[in-house]
């Protein structure tokens, strides 16, 4: 059976593109059609009318899909979890040197950035943060990255910057920093422009952060899809194939770039300190989808007023995190 | 129809699609198109522009940065949503299909937007239709190339005239069901080869 996956060229998506890759799909019956989306809002809207059959998605969109808080009506649901951790903060060189903290350590550099935060919102001038999608994790980790450091998240702004364009509005001064996910810190700390500030695992661990989401219409290609992903999920996890994913990633055909970033970008690198993606995981325990973290996203989703205090959105969860689908697949955690 | 109160943003990673864009709500008696390049700093640009309507091809990697002037930040001035009439999935599959979606400002009657979607629809598919007939075009000319080269091969080895080079290709072409253009791909691929 052919399934028509979408996804955005970054290094979680590699529990997709090794099923594809290395025949952990084919094993299983199914032929997979990988297309690289040119934005999360496209790559929404093309599950949701049926152009593609699942996708790798940002796992606050995909609930805020199927919820019809974003985007054209959708049957997707949530049969497995394809990442954990792997997003941070990167701040400009000048930013970076002007907060001067006392130390890495979050606490230290969020309420080094709350005093120039505060600096700059009296002169008129707020800073400005990057962020990859208004239901994103990123999102909200800027903004429990300011209340760490006691600073109201209305003290700047924040927009959402395409993860080609952050090099380039960090370097212009567009933004003064940005939360995005593995590779797109390292490439702009190699660039020379930003400095990797916090992990967003620091601020949110092991929270969920892309899903494989799926059109309900699937059925009977949903247990075998599961099973591809999840043993390619474990072979993405296992040291031993690091460097052979890395040289994978790196083509054309996916996230076209250096090896040497996307190695910087995945846990085991050695880079900037700190590495970017050393909490990012895949595999295994973390892709079962546990109810649990679709009503953290939820109370994310309140803190942030996407959704208004009182919600039934809870009761739909049992429905689109689909635990059940996981378990029936027999992978084990 | 005529909708000269309002201002359209049209934002394509193609300038010539984009073009034809304006040109057709132009023409439609859209009151304000202005074209925003799809760069950096788009977000600076819309909001100076203030637009009731932003028309952005599918392939833009800019439309997540409408999303987050949707309703739900409370950082943004005139909120826009992307328009998703849940009465007209044929509508949203046809827009879609054509590469379109489109933000409105809050408030906007569905009724006004629609004309100008399917403005774009138009456009949008007529534009491929051209870039398709243009690769068609283009290939037509390469195989046209590719059978003037295999045929003075044939002449130069084997004595033929025109005429006769010619025939010999679609004779070939016929007795294994392929196309010429691709008999004379191998006999230049070949000589190439040999030669």
């Amino acid at each position: 059976m052919r399934l028509q996956l979408g996804y955005i060229p970054l290094c979680d998506a590699a529990p997709l593109i090794a099923a594809h890759e290395l025949g952990f799909a084919r094993a299983e019956g199914l032929d997979l059609d990988l297309t690289a989306e040119p934005s999360w809002a496209t790559l929404r809207d093309r599950l949701a009318l049926g152009h593609l059959d699942g996708a790798h998605m940002l796992a606050p969109l995909a609930l805020a899909s199927r919820l019809g808080l974003s985007g054209p009506p959708s049957d997707l649901i949530v049969p497995m979890q394809l990442s954990v951790n792997g997003n941070a903060i990167t701040l400009s060189r000048s930013l970076w040197d002007a907060m001067a903290p006392e130390s890495g350590a979050p606490i230290a550099v969020a309420r080094a950035f709350a005093r120039i935060a505060e600096e700059r919102r009296a002169t008129g001038r707020p800073l400005t943060l990057g962020t990859v999608h208004p239901f994103s994790c990123h999102s909200y980790q800027v903004r429990l990255f300011a209340e760490a450091g006691d600073l109201d998240p209305a003290a700047f702004r924040t927009v959402v910057v395409p993860p080609q364009y952050c090099v380039e509005t960090l370097a212009r001064g567009l933004v003064d920093g940005f939360c995005a996910g593995a590779p797109w810190n390292d490439v702009a700390a190699a660039a020379g422009h930003g400095r990797i500030a916090v992990l967003g695992s620091a601020l949110t661990p092991d929270a969920p952060e892309k899903v494989l989401a799926v059109s309900e219409r699937l059925d009977g290609a949903i247990l075998p899809l599961i099973r591809a992903v999840a043993r390619a999920g474990r072979w993405c996890a296992d040291p031993e194939n690091r460097s052979e994913l890395i040289q994978r990633l790196a083509r054309r055909t996916y996230l076209d770039l250096d090896a040497e970033i996307v190695g910087r970008a995945l846990p085991g690198g050695l880079g900037e300190q700190p590495i970017a993606g050393a909490a990012l995981d895949f595999g295994g325990a973390i892709q079962e989808p546990r109810p649990v973290d679709a009503r953290w996203l939820l109370a994310q989703m309140r803190a942030a007023c996407q959704i208004p205090d009182r919600s039934t959105f809870d009761d739909a969860i049992p429905t689109i995190y689909r635990a059940d689908l996981y378990g029936a697949a027999g992978v084990g955690s | 129809m005529t909708e000269t109160s309002l201002t359209v943003a049209v934002i394509d990673p193609s300038r010539a699609r984009a073009a034809i864009l304006e040109e057709g709500l132009r023409a439609s008696g859209v009151g304000r198109v202005v074209v925003i390049p799809d760069t950096a700093d788009l977000m600076e640009r819309v909001t100076a522009l203030k637009p009731d309507v932003v028309v952005i091809h599918l392939e833009s990697p800019s439309r997540d940065i409408l999303e987050q002037m949707s309703g739900v930040s409370r950082q943004v001035e005139r909120p826009v949503a992307m328009f998703v009439d849940r009465s007209d999935t044929t509508m949203m599959q046809a827009a879609v299909d054509a590469g379109i979606s489109a933000y409105v400002v809050d408030g906007l009657r569905a009724e006004r937007i629609k004309s100008i979607l399917d403005i774009a629809i138009l456009r949008f598919n007529a534009f491929a239709r051209l870039q398709r007939e243009l690769s068609e075009a283009r290939g037509e000319l390469a195989d046209r190339k590719l059978i003037e080269r295999a045929k003075g091969i044939l002449m130069s080895m084997k004595g033929l005239s025109e005429d006769e080079a010619y025939k010999q290709l679609r004779r070939k072409a016929m007795n294994e069901k392929r196309k010429i253009a691709d008999i004379a791909r191998a006999i230049v691929t070949t000589a190439d080869l040999l030669g």
